[in-house]
């Protein structure tokens, strides 16, 4: 994957060279073409085709953009609520991820969004424990992190 | 004895990239400067040519699956069209115009109806091309 960025920023700046032109308008139209031609050959190159890790890595920040959008307003519901009924807990979450890595960006993701906190990672490092300030049901919690965020997370690292 | 192609398929996956390139930029030099679509095409076919010469056809086939004869379909069917096109204007047929448009990322650029006829001859050349020589080469008796 590195080795394609690379090949892309060198045809980008191979053809600045062609076009004997500097500045970044050229620069551009030269990575769009790189872009386009190691598309065309990426069956030659290491690993998948470079921008769909891409284009996994800029659906995953709008999908924790929506995420903190809509746990933010679920979270002002129930602080705004008269009478405290709401349910605080904390349940384990299992997870396929396997990297250091990966998890941090897991557990990083799900404390940053208001009403979950990752308290801790499992020694083995399969599972999370997590507080969460409302918890009607612990198995939609889980199957709900389970298909926004661990899915676009395994979509960016493999 | 079949020997090692190491270094012939190393250095051919970095060059037939500058090769491309190069023919792109031949592509769109075109308007203003020496090229255009028959030598972009011509050289794109060459690299692709390269690509052949290093690699077996079975190997090419499935990096590059592209049926060349559509290609050819496809590229005269842009150059008619485009020519077809000018009827819509109510100019006659293959009129050519350009004019000058502010886009997004490039800013002011000269864009010429033209360009898609030379993209029409690019397509044609590059699946000749790639058609006479696979042709030859296939037929293994």
């Amino acid at each position: 994957m590195a080795v394609q960025v690379l090949l892309n920023f060198l045809l980008a700046f191979i053809w600045m060279f062609l076009n004997q032109s500097w500045d970044p308008v050229t620069f551009i139209l030269g990575y769009i073409i790189g872009l386009g031609l190691i598309y065309f050959l990426h069956r030659f190159l290491q690993g998948p085709f470079y921008f769909k890790r891409v284009i996994a890595i800029v659906s995953l920040i709008l999908l924790f953009i929506k995420e903190l959008i809509l746990s933010s307003i679920s979270v002002i519901k129930l602080i705004l609520r008269p009478n405290m009924d709401f349910r605080p807990g904390i349940f384990a979450l299992p997870t396929d991820l396997k990297s250091d890595w990966e998890i941090t960006l897991l557990a990083s993701l799900i404390t940053l969004t208001p009403g979950t906190l990752t308290l801790e990672v499992s020694p083995k490092g399969d599972t999370l424990y997590i507080h969460a300030m409302d918890l009607p049901d612990t198995q939609e919690a889980i199957s709900q992190i389970k298909n926004s965020f661990e899915r676009a997370i395994k979509e960016v690292t493999r | 004895m079949r020997t090692n192609d190491v270094i012939l398929q190393t250095v051919t996956k970095t060059v037939s990239f500058i090769i491309l390139l190069f023919s792109v930029y031949l592509f769109f030099a075109g308007h203003h400067n020496p090229g255009g679509g028959f030598i972009g095409g011509l050289m794109t076919a060459g690299a692709i040519v390269l690509l052949y010469i290093a690699y077996d056809i079975e190997t090419m086939k499935k990096v590059i699956p592209l049926d060349y004869k559509k290609m050819i379909a496809l590229g005269l069917l842009i150059a008619v069209s485009t020519g077809i096109g000018s009827f819509l204007f109510h100019v006659p047929f293959l009129s050519h115009s350009f004019g000058y448009f502010y886009l997004p990322v490039l800013g002011k650029t000269e864009l010429a109806t033209a360009v898609l006829f030379d993209l029409g001859v690019y397509l044609t050349v590059v699946g000749v091309t790639m058609t006479i020589i696979l042709s030859i080469g296939e037929d293994d008796e």
